[in-house]
């Protein structure tokens, strides 16, 4: 899995980071991402507005659906992680060894397209992170390794850009240590 | 593998067909060309319209890069576009990995026999100027088309 760009978005639906990976190939000018970080941020909403009625039905009655379950993302080992490595204020091995809960139930979580996958990551403060990756698989461990890997970039997230005195709340990220971390670990997948 | 709904929109922007199934446990369930589901379609609409304008952007320009699944926690929605504008939409549950073969036959085994190739059934679904900018109403109610629809679809709802 190539990933081909790395976004975050902030919760009013601004694009407060962008990075790209590959070179060469097709490049979307600054003004463009930012109509793409609005119109996910749209659609997000949406999605969640379209569930289908026979599983508001299910939720109603009480009946347990399976997709009740699937909520749980399994850990996916030591993506893009070293050993020995410098882990900030996390402690090695790896950021989280355990699976977890995703926050993001009913929106949007993975798109694919012909030629490209996108995967989103909400946080419960509102936070997305996206990943566009040049593998147009539609398997769901496809999507959990993504979520994966997205929530160790929301790691750094919480360790070089939260704990930056002069980061402004909902403002562009230019921290050069997220930028990075970021870099690194997807170098290495 | 659970089928929740199945839609067709024409190249006006406009909903001509749908059927939502509300039971699983039973197949007939549902409601067809439904007048509620209108604002559902419409969103339904918007929502694939906007991720095909992303990625269309976001693709190498030299091939073609259409929507093929859009995946939420809870529902899968599935996309075939045609040539001609027609886009052909199922929403499954998550588990459901690929369902494009169940787009082509309903397209071409089903759609293109009993509408495109009925010479009493119209082939665009807006007849006035008005009708083409998203506001149409006009369904496909032929029973034919229908009755096919139904007998193909109805065992995948609770497989």
């Amino acid at each position: 899995m190539a990933i081909q760009t790395i976004l975050v978005i902030n919760k009013s639906g601004g694009l407060v980071y962008k990075k790209e990976f590959l070179n060469g190939g097709h490049r979307l000018t600054s003004n463009e991402y930012l109509v793409l970080a609005g119109t996910l941020q749209g659609v997000i909403a949406i999605a969640g507005q379209l569930t289908p009625k026979a599983l508001q039905i299910t939720k109603n009655s009480g009946i347990k659906d399976v997709t009740d379950q699937e909520t749980l993302v399994a850990y996916a080992g030591p993506l893009g992680i070293l050993e020995s490595q410098d882990m900030g204020s996390f402690m090695l091995p790896d950021y989280f060894t355990e699976s977890f809960k995703s926050w993001n139930t009913s929106g949007l979580k993975h798109i694919t397209t012909d030629q490209l996958s996108l995967f989103v990551f909400q946080s419960l403060t509102g936070v997305k992170l996206v990943a566009i990756s040049t593998q147009n698989s539609i398997s769901n461990v496809a999507v959990s390794i993504a979520e994966n890997l997205l929530r160790k970039v929301y790691c750094l997230y919480a360790d070089y850009v939260m704990k930056n005195p002069f980061h402004e709340a909902e403002m562009p990220i230019k921290c050069t240590l997220f930028d990075k971390k970021v870099a690194e670990m997807v170098s290495r997948l | 593998m659970a089928i929740y709904s199945f839609w067709i929109f024409d190249r006006h922007c406009n909903c001509i067909f749908d059927r939502e199934w509300t039971l699983k446990a039973k197949q007939s369930s549902g409601v067809v060309n439904s007048k509620q589901n209108e604002d559902t379609a419409k969103l339904l609409f918007g929502m694939i319209f906007s991720l095909k304008s992303i990625c269309r952007k976001l693709g190498n320009e030299d091939v073609s890069n259409e929507i093929r699944t859009i995946a939420t926690g809870k529902y899968r929605v599935h996309v075939l576009t045609t040539a001609s504008g027609l886009w052909l939409v199922l929403l499954t549950d998550v588990q459901q990995k690929n369902v494009s073969e169940v787009l082509h036959h309903l397209y071409g085994e089903i759609y293109v026999p009993s509408v495109a190739e009925n010479w009493l059934s119209p082939i665009d679904f807006a007849e006035k100027e008005e009708e083409k900018m998203g506001q149409g109403f006009r369904k496909i109610q032929n029973r034919y088309f229908l009755r096919a629809v139904e007998q193909y679809l109805s065992p995948m709802v609770s497989r």
